[in-house]
């Protein structure tokens, strides 16, 4: 349904999307994940022809967003950033001119209307003018005039934002719903609200494209192996002695100690290890103060890929511009996290 | 098209923008007809309307500083330019509404010559060529209105920017007039120009040497012109000057004379003006 082919947007030498490739299937709701001026706004503007690429191409509908926008725009429902209304307008005024602009048929018309106000539960305040109305109704209403025209593709960029918990939920569930006939693509930098709602995930930081799965699978790759943290009474030593002699441990890392006498580090393994750590210390006669097999969560995995970018990364990413864009794939998929790079190849296939 | 072309009109008239801008223009034009044709007995409305040609510069910012600024500045742009309308029929949408604006204000003033011929002879033919001549110059400054909205995100700049502009068009013809008409003084403000021209070159362009290089050949060959064939250069920047003044044209329709010209040169004016607005949108979309 949506097709974005080496996307990039550069702004002098700023550079907000850089090389971007995905692919969103009829029927998926995609989530668009990362930290504020990650880059979500700007891919989204240029998936609906606001804005234009620097490179790359988009398919909406097997349709070019540049080539043949107005086919390409008549399957988009967009919600911006800002809810894009006129505030001298009433709500039904509003919508019904976005059903004029969007061509539905003059006989349904009022038929569209009713249905939008109806989907997004703006019964109440149709009557009012937008600029009585609070953020909340005013998001809706911005939600309602995507819906408008039934558009096969929606992409909304932050729809929850300013909505009550109450409201969250609603759309959420509007949401899902509406993934059942359109193909829905929306960002946020929340994670929970992303895999709440979402079938597949992606994770964007500095304009790149850095995770992509199902939750499902974000999830089972962030727990690859398991992760043990351990806190004994013993020297550091006493206790890299006692892990080499263990097998399955993959790596080490050291942690913070509660105590001068104690010595705390984290194991990373290919199996769960807990039973033989305590016997072995136990034996050993070194006393355990903890030990717990810890989990990632997917809050932890998104921290990680976007906080996993340093300033360098910044500059080679400019240097490698001006390289050919296959060769830029590579090297961004080389930067990011190996689970990403499988990932991307399964996409790819 | 139509769609936005209903709601800039409707926008108009539930707001108090649109009334206030018939109201003016109807009263100007009121009191220049009380002082030209009831007073002095005149049943030609075309002295009025010249008189009143300065109103543009005030009516016109009001009803056009907001019709692409506005846009711009609560994000509605993104509504119209994802949807599934070329930005054409959106300029043309908006231009048609300001038209529709200076239509109704003429449809109105349309009615002077009926009262007039009820006191004496009228040339019916002549007020009505007036009276179109006069349309077809507001078609002219609401497009020059339009495209100086969507330069800008502030309703303020673009009413204060139009109000000059009209300004200068209105007075082109009294400046001219007081240009020195030297060869010499042509010289100097051709150079002052190429001067202007260079330094916008360069800024654009980020590259000195091109500036310098364009600006040194284009001055090199604007002396040896004005060195071998001075006589050349004599009037032409009040000339120059008086092709600003929009209204020359126009003037023309008041010693009864409807030129085709007159038509084909507002209406070209239009044309070039939404064009630019057209480009002007596309062109934001690349920054």
């Amino acid at each position: 349904m949506i097709e974005a082919i080496g996307l990039v947007k550069a702004y002098g030498d700023h550079i907000a999307v850089d090389h971007l490739n995905f692919t969103v299937e009829k029927g998926q709701i995609l989530g668009f994940l990362g930290p504020n001026g990650a880059g979500k706004s700007t891919t989204m503007n240029m998936l609906t022809g606001y804005i234009s690429a620097t490179e790359g191409t988009i398919l909406v509908n097997g349709y070019d967003v540049l080539e043949e926008p107005e086919l390409a725009k008549k399957s988009i429902g967009y919600l911006p950033e800002q809810p894009p209304v006129y505030p001298d307008m009433t709500v039904t005024e509003y919508l019904k001119f976005v059903t004029e602009l969007k061509k539905v048929p003059k006989k349904d018309r009022e038929r569209e209307v009713e249905r939008v106000i109806e989907v997004t539960q703006l019964q109440p305040m149709r009557g009012r003018l937008i600029q009585h109305l609070s953020k909340g109704y005013r998001q809706r209403v911005g939600i309602a005039q995507a819906l408008v025209g039934n558009p096969e593709v929606i992409i909304l960029d932050e729809p929850t934002v300013g909505l009550d918990p109450k409201q969250i939920i609603e759309i959420r569930d509007l949401m899902k719903s509406l993934a059942k006939e359109h193909t829905v693509l929306l960002s946020s930098h929340i994670m929970q609200e992303i895999s709440a709602v979402c079938d597949h995930i992606m994770i964007i930081s500095h304009g790149k494209l850095v995770l992509s799965g199902t939750p499902e699978e974000l999830q089972k790759q962030a727990n690859q192996g398991e992760n043990i943290e351990l806190e004994a009474m013993a020297t550091k030593e006493q206790v890299t002695a006692m892990l080499e002699r263990l097998e399955g441990v993959t790596e080490i890392a050291e942690l913070p100690s509660e105590s001068e006498n104690s010595y705390a580090v984290s194991i990373q393994s290919t199996v769960d290890l807990r039973e033989k750590l305590f016997t072995m210390f136990a034996e050993a006669k070194l006393p355990l103060l903890k030990l717990v097999r810890t989990k990632k969560t997917l809050e932890d995995i998104f921290l990680e890929a976007t906080s996993a970018q340093p300033v360098a990364e910044e500059e080679e990413a400019s240097e490698v511009l001006a390289e050919s864009a296959e060769e830029v794939t590579t090297e961004a998929e080389v930067a990011g996290e190996t689970v990403a790079e499988e990932n991307e190849e399964k996409e790819e296939a | 098209m139509l769609a936005i072309y209903k709601k800039e009109l409707r926008a108009y008239f539930n707001s108090i923008v649109g009334w206030l801008f018939l109201a003016f223009f109807l009263v100007f034009v009121g009191i220049y007809v009380y002082l030209y044709n009831f007073l002095k007995g005149l049943t030609f409305i075309g002295y009025a309307l010249s008189s009143i040609s300065l109103v543009f510069a005030l009516l016109v910012p009001m009803v056009t500083m907001r019709i692409m600024a506005e846009e711009k500045r609560q994000k509605t742009d993104q509504l119209l330019l994802t949807a599934p309308i070329s930005i054409w029929k959106i300029v043309l949408g908006k231009y048609l509404a300001l038209v529709t604006l200076a239509g109704i204000a003429m449809v109105l003033i349309s009615v002077y010559p009926l009262i007039f011929s009820m006191f004496g002879m009228v040339n019916f033919g002549m007020s009505y060529a007036a009276i179109l001549g006069f349309f077809l110059v507001s078609c002219a400054y609401m497009a020059i209105g339009l495209f100086i909205s969507s330069l800008t995100d502030s309703q303020a700049f673009a009413a204060v920017m139009t109000f000059i502009v009209v300004l200068l068009t209105c007075l082109a013809d009294g400046i001219a007039n007081l240009i020195p008409k030297t060869a010499k003084a042509a010289w100097v403000t051709y150079t002052v120009v190429l001067a202007l021209l260079a330094v916008w070159l360069w800024r654009a362009m980020k590259n000195t040497t091109v500036a310098l290089i364009v600006f040194s050949v284009c001055e090199v060959i604007l002396t040896v012109l004005y060195l071998t064939n001075g006589a050349m250069f004599e009037g032409t920047v009040s000339k120059v000057f008086g092709a600003f003044s929009i209204l020359a044209v126009f003037d023309k329709t008041l010693t009864g004379v409807l030129e085709l010209r007159l038509p084909v040169y507002y209406i070209s004016i239009a044309f070039v003006f939404c064009y630019l607005t057209y480009q002007n949108i596309r062109k934001r979309r690349y920054s």
